[in-house]
């Protein structure tokens, strides 16, 4: 392996998230029941005409931006012209020479370092529709079909697999973030392809490459290149020349197997679509459509370590986007951000994980969640407490003040009321105090117990047994 | 023993309004003689079932506008929801449409009732209606004589007086042409003046539906009601529509008009430009000024035009693959024998033809050296056009080369048709309204049409002096008219 060295290119294909599809007027939605969500538009039927979502180039604007691409604002789409049973019009509608954005790039931290992964081009079309085989039977499913796509085509920059996935993990973050799509691979809203050759280390040209197909995951496309680099690193030790061709990945098997030679010449006869003018963005139409996107996730990462986060922390709210799009309500507010982080991943997480609720369906208001963590923070409450009482607090309207009440909590933190306490604790154990200085830790658990008894679990245990070690001390 | 259908829209109105007329009485004079003219072959189908519902239904309403309970042909290239649309085509023979175009809506808003699909070249490929699946229709002139095409259904319908209006389609001349050899006023408004949406696609960049109509008057009546924008077609204008009508009868006597020298050169017969020669005449002699122009690129308009109609087309045409609608071969053994065994079967000779041509224009290196080339030197077309224009209120030209020749004559010679339409086909090039008005008759007693050419959107200054001509030339048009 050492004598080779890789150069993999990925082809991404996300559907974008809009309420209708492209060219027609039904919804663009995922999950309703066969061909429930097509018009005739969509089923390609004779004298229909495609009309222009701008949603969808509004998402291309943003997506262009995102992705630091020279924007194209004067730009036509093109047919590309092929005979596929899931391609109604047998053209599909697509931008083959002016694609939405051109040049871009994506920023990568490596094992090495930062890396830009470049991007060639990225361009708007639409989606085909689904098949299915029964037996002798092919069935087609028009809801997909004019499903806003945008392809995204990176230049031929990476080397390595980590390299590849890293570079789809940022993409999808990105463009997830972006709310641009859904980013869902396994429902098909992300696809990649991936193109792999390999050459001897400091040759300057490239080799053959193999395309690999629709992997059905960013774990699997890793693999995917690194069975592809050693199939191609056999052939050639053994001397054999490699052919182009398409090749897929078999999730049971974990290695790619031959899909078809690749053949000369696909010839899609492109030209302008005459049925969709020129289309001239207006330096108005860029603006507001770049304003409208919600923060980047490398913002969130630098503000969330403002607030005093750790990565990891961070990193954790981050793949959850509800959590994070949660803690930003926050940010403009004195919430600390630790605790309020450490809650929504620990209890809160749990909670809605195993009651299958968004944090919107609970009662948390934010004045609550502001509340809570206030309390956290100056002791009033304990985690503890928190863990007895956050499904009250969910799923009640009563504030924390109220159910810390009917829960009889009451962490008083009154350092002269504690003092109190625990002078009087410590005037009727002279014997642990004793010990205490003898070196036995046990006497100091005691005293501790024998002061929340005596207070009734009403004061807060930590400020208690900090107050009571350093009372101990003067003793 | 027709009564009512051989009087003017305006007449008939006044009839419904006194109510001595019904929808239903007209309805049987367009039947009966509908039925009479069965052997021109115009109509693919007779649509009278529902167009008598329809009459009950309209019979139950006050009497509307102008265009209210008026029967209507409709090409068979333009969707009509319920109503079989085969484009003239095997492919389509049994196809029933789920939608309809929005010139139907229009048209049936107005009150219109629609009697039959008309006959046509099979997908608007042609220009003699000869290569209709369903045969092709004859002119109501003289049987033998081809009704020139593509709508030479439409133009049949009409010059028969089966019905006093139809809707045609045009994408290089195939309005206007056969208005020409059959004596109609048939208007190809500015491309995108009407809407698109449900006409079945030829050549995307070119076609533009209009009307077809014994009278200019009748033709801005019917263009009023279906012009203007539609949000299903982006190729539509947001132009105001204007009221067609009001320009009718207005003075023309100081009109600066052109002639495209070109269109008046030795590629037109004597004959034609006689009749043509003896309208610029009397232009003259009633204060107009003509003048000839210099268009470029009119010369070169055919081979553009079958670049570009036939590439687009190649791409239009790809849906019809038996897999969702039309025709369908009954064994496929796989997907590839499928796509080529329904096509195969499908599609006419010309159809087929045209397909091939059009794909092979866009392959490779082609599309670059052919359909770009095209598409710029229409633009450089267009912006001599708009020059002559910046001089001339409008331009005239005959229509076409002679009057209608009789049928079979140009079937061993697939390039004939094409020639026939060098006069029509640089409009469509430049997007441009062009009009057919009655001008005269050959020798045999064929009509001879002239075309007015007007600037983007200029329809009413076209109309304007169409009826003034109209007026002044005051033919006997009914030479197609069945008893």
């Amino acid at each position: 392996m050492t004598k080779y060295e890789a150069t993999i290119g990925i082809e991404v294909h996300v559907e974008v998230k809009t309420k209708s599809k492209f060219f027609s007027s039904s919804e663009n939605g995922y999950g309703k029941n066969a061909n429930a969500s097509c018009t005739v538009v969509d089923l390609g039927y004779p004298g229909t005409l495609p009309t222009i979502n701008e949603e969808v180039i509004n998402q291309g604007i943003r997506a262009v931006h995102l992705t630091h691409c020279k924007l194209t604002k004067k730009m036509h789409f093109d047919r590309k012209n092929y005979f596929y049973p899931d391609n109604p019009k047998n053209y599909q509608i697509t931008q083959n020479r002016t694609p939405i954005g051109r040049e871009g790039y994506l920023e990568i931290k490596t094992s090495l370092g930062l890396k830009k992964i470049e991007i060639e081009e990225m361009h708007l079309e639409e989606d085909t529709c689904k098949s299915a085989h029964r037996g002798t039977v092919s069935l087609l499913d028009f809801n997909r079909a004019g499903v806003p796509l945008i392809e995204i085509v990176s230049k031929p920059c990476m080397h390595t697999k980590e390299e590849a996935v890293l570079y789809l993990e940022k993409l999808r973050e990105t463009f997830f973030y972006g709310e641009i799509s859904d980013c869902k691979i396994e429902e098909g809203s992300m696809r990649c392809d991936a193109n792999v050759s390999i050459a001897p280390i400091g040759s300057k040209t490239l080799g053959t490459k193999c395309e690999i197909k629709n992997i059905g995951s960013i774990h699997n496309v890793g693999i995917a290149i690194e069975k592809e680099i050693e199939r191609q690193t056999t052939l050639l030790e053994k001397g054999e020349t490699l052919k182009e061709e398409t090749r897929r990945f078999d999730d049971k098997i974990g290695d790619t197997i031959l899909m078809r030679m690749k053949e000369t010449g696909n010839d899609y006869r492109y030209f302008p679509e005459p049925d969709i003018p020129m289309i001239t963005l207006s330096q108005e139409q860029i603006t507001k459509a770049i304003s409208l996107l919600p923060m980047t996730p490398d913002e969130r990462r630098r503000q969330y370590q403002e607030k005093g986060m750790k990565e990891l922390s961070i990193e954790k709210i981050l793949a959850n986007k509800a959590l994070s799009d949660y803690l930003n309500r926050f940010l403009s507010t004195p919430l600390n951000f630790v605790i309020a982080a450490n809650l929504l991943l620990g209890d809160i997480s749990s909670y809605l994980n195993k009651n299958f609720l968004s944090l919107e369906k609970t009662k948390l208001t934010d004045e609550k969640f502001l509340d809570l963590v206030k309390k956290l923070e100056v002791g009033e409450l304990s985690n503890k407490n928190v863990k007895d009482i956050l499904e009250e607090i969910l799923e009640k309207d009563s504030s924390i003040e109220t159910i810390m009440k009917e829960n009889h909590i009451q962490n008083i933190t009154d350092v002269s009321f504690v003092e109190e306490v625990i002078q009087k604790v410590l005037d009727q154990n002279q014997e642990s105090v004793k010990d205490y200085h003898q070196g036995k830790d046990r006497a100091l658990k005691y005293l501790m117990g024998q002061v929340m008894k005596e207070a009734k679990g009403t004061i807060n245990p930590k400020i208690a047994n900090e107050k009571l070690k350093e009372m101990l001390q003067n003793q | 023993m027709n009564k009512y259908l051989d009087l003017t829209i305006d007449e008939i109105h006044v009839a419904y309004l006194k109510k001595e007329l019904t929808p239903k009485m007209l309805l049987d004079e367009v039947f009966e003689r509908m039925d009479a003219c069965q052997d021109l072959n115009c109509i693919i189908t007779a649509t009278k079932e529902e167009a008598y519902q329809r009459a009950e239904e309209l019979s139950k309403e006050e009497v509307g506008g102008p265009l209210w309970g008026i029967p209507i042909v409709i090409k068979d290239n333009i969707i009509t929801k319920q109503i079989r649309t085969t484009c003239a085509s095997k492919m389509l023979e049994n196809f029933i449409p789920i939608y309809q175009a929005t010139v139907i809506d229009k048209i049936l808003k107005a009150g219109m009732i629609i009697v039959g699909k008309t006959n046509m070249d099979e997908f608007a490929m042609g220009s003699t209606s000869e290569t209709s699946y369903f045969g092709p229709p004859k002119n109501p002139w003289n049987p033998i004589y081809i009704t020139g095409g593509s709508s030479g259904g439409s133009a049949g319908a009409v010059a028969s007086r089966m019905v006093p209006f139809a809707l045609g389609s045009d994408t290089g001349g195939s309005i206007r042409q056969p208005a020409s050899y059959t004596g109609l006023v048939g208007m190809k408004p500015t491309y995108g003046r009407v809407s698109r949406y449900g006409l079945v696609a030829f050549a995307s960049s070119l076609d533009q539906i209009g009307p077809m109509t014994r009278t200019v008057y009748e033709n801005a009546v019917l263009l009023n009601v279906i012009a203007g924008f539609d949000e299903k077609d982006l190729t539509s204008s947001k132009k105001k529509v204007e009221d067609y009508t009001a320009y009718l009868g207005k003075e023309t006597q100081s009109l600066k008009i052109g002639i495209p020298s070109y269109l008046v050169s030795e590629v037109v017969s004597e004959e034609v430009r006689d009749v043509f020669n003896h309208v610029v005449d009397l232009l003259k002699k009633h204060g107009n000024t003509v003048e000839m122009v210099e268009v470029s690129y009119l010369e070169q308009a055919v081979p553009l035009y079958q670049i570009l109609a036939m590439a687009e087309a190649s791409s239009n045409l790809a849906r019809f693959d038996g897999i969702r609608y039309g025709y369908r071969i009954e064994d496929s053994k796989n997907i590839d024998f499928l796509y080529e065994q329904t096509r195969k079967e499908g599609f006419g000779e010309e159809v087929k033809r045209r397909i091939m041509v059009g794909s092979s224009l866009l392959s490779g290196e082609n599309a670059k050296k052919y359909y770009d080339k095209a598409l710029s030197i229409r633009d450089d077309m267009r912006s001599s056009f708009l020059a002559a224009f910046k001089d001339y209120d409008l331009l005239i030209a005959p229509t076409t080369t002679t009057a209608a020749y009789p049928l079979g004559q140009g079937l061993d010679d697939p390039l004939k048709g094409f020639m026939d339409d060098i006069l029509v086909i640089p409009a469509n090039m430049a997007g441009l309204p062009a009009m057919n008005l009655p001008a005269g008759f050959s020798k045999e007693n064929l009509p001879i049409g002239m075309q007015i050419i007007g600037a983007p959107f200029q329809e009413g200054k076209m109309y304007q002096l169409a009826s003034f001509l109209e007026k002044m030339l005051d033919l006997d048009l009914e030479g197609g008219k069945r008893q």
